[in-house]
């Protein structure tokens, strides 16, 4: 009886060390207060206004989701050991994941394949080529073909559908680049029948690219497929380097909707950057917080934008964003 | 199954007195603590609400002081380029002027604003500060504060935030701004026409304001409306128009000042709403009651670890207490089962008073039973003492009768030397007999009694008969009780021989068998019939045709008084055959040691 007693007595006050020892566990990981996550994020030229509205969703995401998010600074250009070293460079700092725009090509596609095994990795904007049965690395983007496809929409309807006689230069920073191409495909596609020819394509990035454009033989539009071809395009119109050419383009900066706005620029399709930042972190957070999570393939969308509707309530908020 | 679920009800209840008391103090301290700590968590979980909800309220005050000090100041910007820079001059020929007072104010508030410009009734730009390009076609009268400053002429109107789209700086950039516009009278040319005095002020004003106001990470937020619940700054603008979050801003457009309760998306939260004087603004701070709790988890955590200390605590003192209020009872408890297990024979002694009476009182009734006990054992073997003594008694008065018979007979006959003989015989035989007293001797002396026995019985019956001895040495240095051969032959003489025509024969023999004595006295007489025989050791009150009538009843009783009922008498008879009668009794080496214990009735 007596050695009963002494048990239940262990018995109890064990339990409730043990259940003190819980308590502490808990309450100390209340006070070390945990973001769910760090992530880092790796664009190219990352302080260009092009990635204001991004850097905003990122950050609202980041608030939301209580993670740590920081944007690696980055310069326009950059290889794909640079990206590595990078990319590398974030890992050894400990994040938990990160999201980052994709150089183009081969090589960089299997320098992201093979980091991609170490850590989690989102992509931006445009995936990696994927071998039959892979599923790929996971890629928040806008439907680029689509774009390319509204834009030609946007050209054909204001000449009810028929571009006989008429001269395209289609305008782009790379030719490697999955989205330009997917964006040019998809604005052939549209145009395609419709009598427009195209006289050139001008792959070109840096500091020349307003010479070279300048000497392009005369055609009646300027497609831009990117937004620093789109400000190029602009400006050259702006001071009538264009030879009267008229500009329709992709483009997500306050420059592009400025050039919209004074005319030089006729018709803007403007990728939802804002919710690809929010939603590529908000993949990251889902997959952080839980063992056997994936990310998903997530799809933004994008607004055609005329002069006219600049200031529609609607745009003013991408506006917004990309004022941030 | 209610008799079982009953009798372990039972065998749960009649559990030790330490762990009653201990689960008692337990349970009932436990269940107040537990209580109390509910009742002090709910208190203060509602004091601190209330501290949260008046703090927010002070914070929404402070704010909406500081909004309205800017708006104010905005209007007395609008109130001091209309009344002392546009209201008396004339635009036709005071135009530098007019720009220079303009200029003026912005350059003294250019932090807080972004543009002043005036236009006239048609929409035309009169004059504006800083001094740039107005857009191709900004469509002024289009514009929802040129529309609302001239459907309402009196007043002064603030609008929503907006990008400004009047003006071409070469910046790239689009500046969202809250339009302060109203109603003026132009002077141009000495004709007096309406106008709309526009101040644009910088939004980022308002939004760092509110910024600061949002710090909180506990879920808490505030955001700002106009009268319309049209939101004019929420931290989660962008979320709220993309549809990944959603505020209930329209409702709040009902809302007075005042706090409210209101679930909204199944979230339960507290609104508390700020009217901003001259606009019809409402500032509203949002306080979900998840927020409430938020900086309360680690004080949860806190009292729940209290608690439990405080539980192990308790059990520690209540199992202290228990302990030292039971373990009297306990040691009392435990000398009691010793002792009635025969251990140890001491009561404990000790505890609180009333314990102690209580070992006093167990300890004395346990001596009295003792003592009782003792008693009841002298007085079984004085009992058993008197009866052997009685029995003894039984024999001797009537042999000594005899004896003496016969000498008397040999004396008046002249047959003196028998008379000697028988004399010496009957006085060895008394020597044995009485044995300084002792029930117990040596087979070796009670042979030798039954052989002084028999030799006087022997010139009693002129040797009609003839006696032989055989025993092994052994056997004679045994124990065994006195004079228990002498019946038996007494009966061999009177019963077997006496009336024999032939001499008859008496042999005495003993042996050691299995740790027994066995010592047999057989004749070769007339025998017992069968009937008989059975009622020889049983039947004590049967009348004697011969002999004293002390028979081998009582010879069978001593011995198995003495002995036990596993030994005593046998009789083996057959009619014209002879009898046998066999004494069994257990092979005790006859010491002094012994005899003592046997004489006080124990077998060693």
């Amino acid at each position: 009886m007596k050695n009963n007693s002494k048990k239940i007595f262990i018995l109890t006050e064990a339990v409730l060390a043990v259940l003190v020892i819980v308590t502490a566990i808990a309450m100390a990981g209340e006070w070390n207060g945990q973001k769910r996550g760090r992530v880092s994020v790796i664009v190219r030229n990352s302080d260009n206004s092009q990635w204001s509205a991004f850097k905003y969703g990122l950050r609202m995401a980041a608030e939301d989701l209580e993670m740590e998010m920081f944007v690696v600074s980055t310069a326009e250009q950059m290889s794909v050991e640079e990206q590595e070293e990078l990319i590398q460079w974030e890992i050894d700092n400990h994040v938990d994941a990160v999201i980052v725009q994709p150089l183009p090509g081969e090589e960089a596609a299997r320098m992201l394949e093979s980091v991609g095994d170490q850590i989690p990795l989102m992509l931006l904007e445009y995936g990696i080529p994927k071998e039959a049965g892979e599923n790929g690395l996971p890629v928040v983007g806008p439907d680029h073909e689509a774009m390319g496809r509204a834009l030609a929409e946007e050209l054909l309807k204001d000449y009810q559908g028929d571009l006989q006689g008429k001269t395209l230069g289609i305008l782009a920073e790379s030719e490697e680049s999955e989205a330009v191409r997917n964006r040019e495909k998809g604005f052939l596609d549209a145009i395609e029948g419709k009598g427009g020819t195209v006289l050139w394509s001008l792959y070109e990035g840096g500091e020349t690219r307003d010479q070279i454009l300048a000497g392009q033989e005369e055609t009646d539009f300027v497609i831009a497929l990117d937004n620093a071809s789109l400000i190029s395009a602009g400006a050259s119109s702006s001071s009538n380097d264009l030879h009267g050419a008229l500009v329709y383009g992709i483009g997500n900066s306050t420059e592009a909707v400025y050039y919209l706005d004074v005319g030089s620029v006729e018709c803007l399709v403007v990728p939802d950057e804002f919710s690809m930042g929010y939603e590529s972190l908000n993949e990251v957070a889902e997959k952080l917080s839980s063992f056997s999570g994936t990310m998903e393939n997530q799809t933004v969308s994008y607004t055609v934008i005329r002069r006219e509707m600049i200031f529609t309530e609607e745009n003013q908020e991408l506006l917004f964003a990309m004022n941030q | 199954m209610k008799h079982k679920a009953f009798r372990q009800w039972k065998e749960r209840r009649s559990r030790g007195i330490q762990t009653t008391l201990m689960t008692a103090f337990s349970v009932i301290s436990i269940s107040i603590m537990l209580i109390l700590g509910i009742v002090l968590y709910a208190r203060f979980s509602a004091l601190s609400r209330g501290e949260i909800i008046q703090s927010t309220t002070k914070l929404m005050e402070q704010t909406g002081e500081s909004l309205e000090d800017y708006l104010i100041s905005m209007r007395q910007i609008s109130d001091a380029a209309y009344y002392n820079v546009i209201k008396d001059s004339d635009f036709s020929d005071q135009e530098q002027e007019i720009q220079e007072g303009l200029n003026l104010l912005y350059e003294a508030n250019r932090d807080n604003l972004r543009s002043i410009a005036v236009y006239n009734d048609y929409g035309s730009l009169m004059t504006a500060e800083p001094v740039a390009i107005q857009k191709e076609d900004p469509d002024i009268t289009r514009q929802d504060w040129y529309k609302q400053a001239m459907d309402e002429t009196e007043n002064m109107h603030f609008s929503t935030p907006h990008i400004q789209n009047l003006f071409d700086d070469n910046s790239f950039r689009y500046y969202w701004v809250i339009s302060l516009s109203r109603v003026v009278e132009l002077t141009t040319g000495g004709d007096a026409q309406q106008g709309v005095l526009l101040v644009d002020m910088d939004y980022s004003s308002i939004s760092r304001m509110m910024n600061q106001l949002n710090t909180m990470n506990n879920g808490q937020y505030y955001y700002l409306c106009d009268s319309n619940g049209e939101i004019i700054y929420h931290h989660r603008q962008l979320q709220l128009s993309n549809g990944i979050g959603s505020e209930n801003n329209q409702a709040v457009a009902d809302y007075k000042e005042g706090v409210y309760d209101e679930v909204f998306q199944g979230q339960r939260r507290k609104v508390i709403v700020n009217a901003i004087s001259y606009t019809g603004w409402k500032l509203v701070g949002v306080i979900p009651y998840s927020a409430f709790t938020h900086g309360m988890v680690n004080i949860r955590y806190f009292i729940i670890m209290l608690t439990l200390l405080m539980a192990m605590m308790l059990v520690f003192i209540n199992r202290v207490v228990s302990v030292r209020i039971s373990r009297p009872i306990l040691k009392l408890n435990h000398s009691v089962m010793e002792y009635e297990a025969g251990k140890k024979p001491e009561i404990y002694i000790g505890g609180s008073r009333e314990i102690r009476y209580l070992g006093y009182s167990i300890r004395s009734s346990y001596e009295q039973i003792q003592e009782l006990m003792r008693k009841i054992l002298w007085e079984q073997n004085e009992r058993r003492k008197s009866e052997l003594d009685a029995l003894q008694s039984q024999i001797n008065p009537h042999f000594l009768y005899n004896t003496l018979d016969s000498i008397t007979w040999m004396i008046e006959g002249g047959r003196n030397d028998e008379a000697a003989y028988m004399i010496t015989q009957l006085a060895r035989l008394f020597r044995i007999s009485l044995s300084g007293g002792r029930t117990i001797i040596s087979v070796a002396d009670e042979l030798q009694h039954a052989k002084c026995y028999m030799n006087i019985q022997k010139v009693r019956y002129k040797d009609s008969f003839d006696v032989t001895f055989e025993t092994d040495p052994e056997v004679e240095r045994c124990c065994v009780v006195k004079l228990i051969l002498q019946p038996i032959l007494e009966n061999a003489i009177n019963y077997g021989i006496s009336g024999m025509d032939d001499c008859g024969r008496i042999k005495v023999s003993g042996a050691l068998k299995d740790g027994k004595v066995f010592l047999t006295v057989e004749d070769n007489g007339i025998g017992i019939p069968r009937e008989e025989v059975e009622l020889l050791l049983t039947d004590g009150s049967r009348v004697h045709k011969k002999g004293s009538g002390v028979g081998l009843v009582n010879v069978n009783n001593r011995l198995q008084i003495l002995f036990g009922k596993e030994y005593g008498l046998r009789v083996e008879s057959e009619p014209d055959e002879g009898t046998r009668v066999i004494i069994c009794i257990p092979a005790i080496p006859y010491n002094e040691e012994n005899r003592r214990l046997l004489e006080n009735g124990r077998l060693p």
